[in-house]
């Protein structure tokens, strides 16, 4: 699209320091927002989404920590590092102190909508006084006026009797209820994104439904965009306006929804289409991904998705893929991370197929010999970037 | 109270998946990694050497006094030939003509080499007092503990496994018990019973019982939750009798969490009993006993020794302070939950 | 159920316990060897004429059973007995002497819980970093250390080598300045913070350690709350997530504690008005013990009793007031 998008990331990193080494949650990561949009980031659980998007709010949990990238918005710079006089990498000038971004950025610009609806709301303050107090906050109201706006949300976002229910504990409010609540609280300081992290993956089918409908009718209405992270491509389907598709900390596959869908171009996508559970199939053809997601504190080399993809062959063990542009659907960009496609050209043709099973037992947790021809390869040095094997070393 | 039973209920680990069979082993293979964390926790290391030391000491002073030289006594007439005080025995009163009244530390002025920390206003030496001090303490702490735990862990048990009016009649009962303040009950149970001439026996008796209740809440609650387990059910379901599925499998299933409140409460004990003595209703003289020590302190001597009242009270501090460090150290190897 | 209706309702249930402890003091009592008044003229030349005498007058020649039944009936009517020892009821004792103990608790108290929960929600913010450390090492040495040697130590410190502080005794705000030979209220009470306050400090250092513990661990966990990250996600300011997102529900736990340790702590009360001669309960009890005036001890018994079950009413009322899940009665 033409316009500056709202926010942008690029090669984003965010990692955990822990006893047992350092967890790549994030491996650089590319993507962008623009108005109005719904963007998904999609993955297993462990593929580092809550954290980056966690990241893009730089509220990451000790030990974590962004380590590298770029994240800005609306041209300010949320996360971006340059290189010192001593050649150390330091904070950038521009980059938002922490008060800027608690008083400018948090819950004014963006906002969040946690997963969990029965941990987020604080048991011991009603829910209105919760709503309240970031309406207030964040839009500078005062506190009456601020009443009002949350009483107006509450019954926006479909709470019966919302002046009663205003003054109850969260205790007293269902699952379904209080999500409406956290939808309230979100939409309510008038933020310009959401980050929806898995909102309805706590709640049962039918309510999933209900909040779904809410959300694609207040988004239309309000215009905000969104980040929605899920799990369930199914959600993806029916919410999202473009997909990225993440594992094992990286971004694999990126499109508009209907591109991702009808062309996929990943092998990953396609095992987490397969293992959706559609109308037009039976149960029996459902086709579960082989293997756990690896542990992100030690990927496996080249491809991280090679001991579990179907196509893998010798040369995934050793080149690492950076998502290239395969397509390009309604003026975006069909971005996949896989040598498969010709844009890569290190050989995957010529190459020996990986029987399945066989790799799924040695690639796991093996950087180090492989890693080193991965890293010596010429063939990848121009086509695809090896910097996910190689910061640690 | 539904707050701190819930916590101490969550102080462990959730509970083993023991089958049958197997739960010796599982239940063997959690201490062996238990122990593993303990010995890898700064903190409980160091509890875990102060109480070592203490309790080695006071073995010691054990064998000593009570077989009364009767092993050591040639190696201990020896060292006394050196006059190392060590030996000296702590009860013995000087003769007279040598005694040395209230000598100060050996690190203060008028102070003397062969009596480190001085002696008491008797003449003893006041070091050997405090070593032997420690046999009070320690034997104390650890029977009275177990009086507790035990008479715990049946009333818990028979409490939390039958339920309905059992339960209400024992768990009103350990309510009552908690009401009166620990030192008060004992006191009255030492001075009643002992037909007003208290001993340090009555005393162990009285502090054991009062921790009764304590250890009945953990226990229960943890019976409370094994009880629904499937395999219990099991066990009911093929007819095993309900006196050996409580020892079998409630009881083995509770001991983690107990355990370390029970090395908890052996610091609080040794803090109970030296209060009893220092009110004069625990050990009595001549017995070497740090609260007997600081009551004498107290008594007339706070002005003129000093030194009288800091010995004891460091002791008692030390030794406690081992079994609190190392309470908490097997209290964190056991619940991951909370790391400091 | 409304909080009147809950605070009845609590005390109701209390009264089974109150019940208990009068059995427990009875029985202990009156399982002494030896009859009371025996043990009471110990020492003395017995007159069985006199023994008889007193005997008869007190209803001791009754069975146990009706003995209960009297003092039951007498309790319930707020007469605790008579203490023949002392020639006087043992309710007129009670309100002489419970003054300080209650003074000496309660102060030991506030001072505990305006040190320790500060201390503890720092040290839970700097977690493992050299505050944290310190306040744990305080903690500990704060637990494992008896009050009556802290008291001992406070009176050579600030007693008998700098001589701040008096040793001994206690002054009481609520009477008149001209009795206690002050010439007026601000005097007096001056006078009576300087000799509370090593008491104070003597006993209220176990209490104040426990408590920092427990909001230290009640803070952490909290900070980790989803709820608070939900604040943080909002632009909530740190300061205003420690004192109110993260700190009320961490306070409850504290509640329960305090009450439950009312009992640690009137018990620590006998121990340290031993040691700075103060005239309350606790030095009552030990003169009660020594004389074994065995009608004072059971109704400072049943007083001791009763002031833990009410403290421990009045914390679950409290808690009930700041957690809104409790649904007065049943509990989560």
């Amino acid at each position: 699209m033409s316009s500056e998008p709202l926010l942008r990331v690029e090669n984003l990193k965010t990692q955990f320091f822990t006893e047992s080494g350092t967890v790549r949650a994030v491996d650089g990561i590319s993507f962008d927002v623009h108005e109005g949009e719904i963007v998904g980031l999609v993955g297993e659980s462990g593929a580092g989404k809550s954290v980056a998007s966690m990241s893009l709010l730089r509220l990451v949990d000790d030990p974590g920590e962004i380590v590298g990238g770029e994240i800005s918005y609306r041209g300010e710079t949320i996360f971006g590092l340059e290189e010192g006089p001593d050649g150390e990498l330091r904070e950038r000038e521009e980059m938002l102190s922490e008060s800027e971004m608690r008083e400018r950025i948090r819950g004014r610009e963006i906002a969040v909508i946690f997963q969990d609806p029965m941990e987020t709301l604080n048991p011991v303050f009603t829910v209105g006084g919760q709503l309240r107090e970031f309406i207030e906050l964040n839009r500078d109201l005062p506190s009456d006026e601020a009443k009002a706006q949350a009483i107006d949300m509450l019954r926006e976002v479909g709470i019966p009797d919302p002046k009663e229910r205003y003054e109850e504990y969260p205790h007293q409010f269902s699952g379904g209820m209080r999500q409406r609540v956290l939808i309230a609280m979100a939409l309510a300081c008038e933020p310009n994104l959401i980050i929806a992290d898995e909102p309805t993956t706590a709640l049962d089918v039918t309510v999933e439904g209900q909040i779904l409908d809410l959300v694609d009718d207040l988004q239309d209405r309000y215009d905000t965009s969104f980040i929605w992270v899920t799990h369930d491509m199914g959600v993806v389907a029916e919410i999202c306006d473009r997909v990225n598709v993440m594992y094992l900390g990286e971004i694999v596959e990126q499109a508009p929804v209907d591109e991702l869908f009808y062309e996929t171009n990943h092998p990953y996508t396609n095992a987490l289409l397969d293992s959706m559970p559609r109308p037009d199939r039976t149960v029996e053809e459902l086709d579960p991904i082989e293997g756990v997601m690896p542990e992100a504190i030690n990927p496996p080399s080249g491809c991280r998705f090679h001991p579990r993809c179907p196509d893998a062959r010798e040369v995934c063990t050793r080149v690492h893929p950076e998502p290239l542009e395969v397509d390009r659907a309604d003026g975006y960009p069909h971005r996949a991370a896989c040598v498969k496609h010709d844009v890569f050209d290190v050989g995957y043709d010529e190459s020996v197929p990986l029987e399945a099973g066989d790799e799924a037992e040695t690639g796991v947790g093996e950087t180090g010999t492989e890693a080193n021809v991965d890293s010596d390869s010429p063939l990848e040095e121009d086509q695809a970037s090896t910097d996910g094997g190689e910061s640690e070393r | 109270m539904a707050t701190t039973e819930s916590q101490l209920e969550e102080q462990e680990p959730g509970a083993p998946e023991a089958t049958t069979d197997d739960e010796d082993v599982e239940a063997r293979v959690g201490w062996r990694y238990t122990l593993a964390k303990v010995k890898r926790d700064a903190t409980a290391r160091i509890g875990f050497y102060i109480v070592a030391i203490v309790l080695v000491i006071a073995a010691f002073a054990a064998v000593d006094s009570n077989l009364s030289r009767l092993t050591f006594g040639a190696l201990s007439d020896y060292r006394a030939a050196q006059a190392l005080p060590f030996f000296e025995h702590p009860t013995a009163l000087p003769e007279s003509g040598e005694a040395q009244r209230n000598v100060p530390p050996a690190f203060v002025d008028g102070g003397t080499l062969s009596h480190p920390l001085g002696t008491d206003p008797q003449g003893r030496d006041y070091f050997t007092r405090i070593v032997y001090g420690s046999q009070v303490s320690v034997s104390v702490g650890l029977v009275a503990t177990a009086i507790g735990l035990i008479g715990g862990t049946i009333v818990g048990a028979i409490s939390g496994y039958y339920g309905g009016w059992v339960d209400d009649v024992l768990m009103r009962a350990v309510e009552t018990l908690y009401a009166i303040p620990p030192l008060v009950l004992i006191i009255v149970f030492i001075v009643f019973v002992s037909d007003g001439s208290p001993d340090i026996r009555y005393a162990v008796i009285g502090v054991g019982i009062t921790f009764i209740p304590v250890f009945a809440r953990i226990i229960r609650s943890r019976v409370l939750s094994v009880r629904e387990m499937d395999y219990i059910e099991a066990a009911r379901a093929a007819g095993v009798k309900d006196r050996n599925i409580i020892r079998r499998h409630v009881i083995p299933n509770s001991f983690a969490p107990v355990l370390v409140y029970a090395t908890l409460q052996i610091g609080v004990t040794i803090l109970i009993v030296a209060g009893l003595s220092f009110l004069g209703y625990g050990a009595q003289p001549p017995t070497p006993d740090w609260g007997e020590m600081l009551r004498i302190a107290h008594g007339r001597y706070m002005h003129s020794n000093i030194w009288l009242s800091i010995w004891p009270g460091l002791a008692i501090l030390v030794t406690i302070m081992g079994f609190n460090l190392f309470g908490d150290g097997l209290q964190d190897a056991l619940d991951p939950r909370i790391k400091n | 159920m409304g909080l009147l209706k809950y605070t009845i309702y609590r005390l109701l249930q209390a009264i089974p316990v109150l019940i208990g402890i009068s059995i427990i003091t009875f029985v202990l009592a009156n399982l002494a060897p030896g009859d009371p008044v025996r043990l009471m003229l110990q020492g003395q030349q017995v007159d069985e004429e006199l023994v008889r005498a007193i005997e008869q007058r007190y209803g001791l020649d009754q069975p146990l059973h009706v003995r209960y039944w009297n003092y039951m009936t007498g309790l319930v009517q707020g007469d605790l007995g008579y203490s023949i020892h002392r020639d006087r009821p043992v309710s007129d004792l009670m309100v002489e002497r419970a003054g300080p103990t209650l003074l000496l608790v309660v102060s030991a108290y506030v001072f505990a819980i305006v040190t320790a929960i500060p201390l503890g929600i720092i040290a839970a913010k700097r977690r493992n970093k050299p505050t944290d450390h310190v306040s744990r090492i305080v903690a500990l040495v704060g637990v494992s250390t008896p009050s009556f040697w802290i008291g001992i130590m406070l009176i050579i410190i600030f007693a008998v080598q700098l001589g701040w502080l008096p040793s001994a005794g206690l002054v009481y705000p609520w009477q008149p300045p001209e009795a206690a030979g002050y010439d007026n209220h601000l005097q007096l009470w001056a006078a009576t913070i300087e000799h509370l306050l090593l008491p104070m400090i003597a006993l209220g250092t176990l209490q104040m350690a426990t408590l920092m513990r427990v909001e230290r661990t009640q803070m952490i966990d909290s900070l980790q709350q989803e709820y608070v990250k939900l604040a943080r996600a909002y632009g909530v300011p740190e300061r205003t997530i420690l004192r109110k997102h993260a700190f009320r529900s961490a306070q409850l736990p504290i509640i329960t504690i305090i009450g439950l340790n009312l009992s640690t702590a009137l018990g620590g009360a006998v121990l340290i008005e031993t040691v700075f001669a103060i005239n309350g309960m606790g030095r009552l009890f030990i003169e009660a013990i020594q004389q074994l005036d065995y009608q004072l001890i059971m109704g400072i018994t049943m007083v001791l009793g009763a002031i833990f079950v009410i403290g421990v009413v009045i914390t679950d009322i409290s808690y009930a007031y700041i957690d809104p899940r409790v649904t007065y009665g049943e509990r989560e």
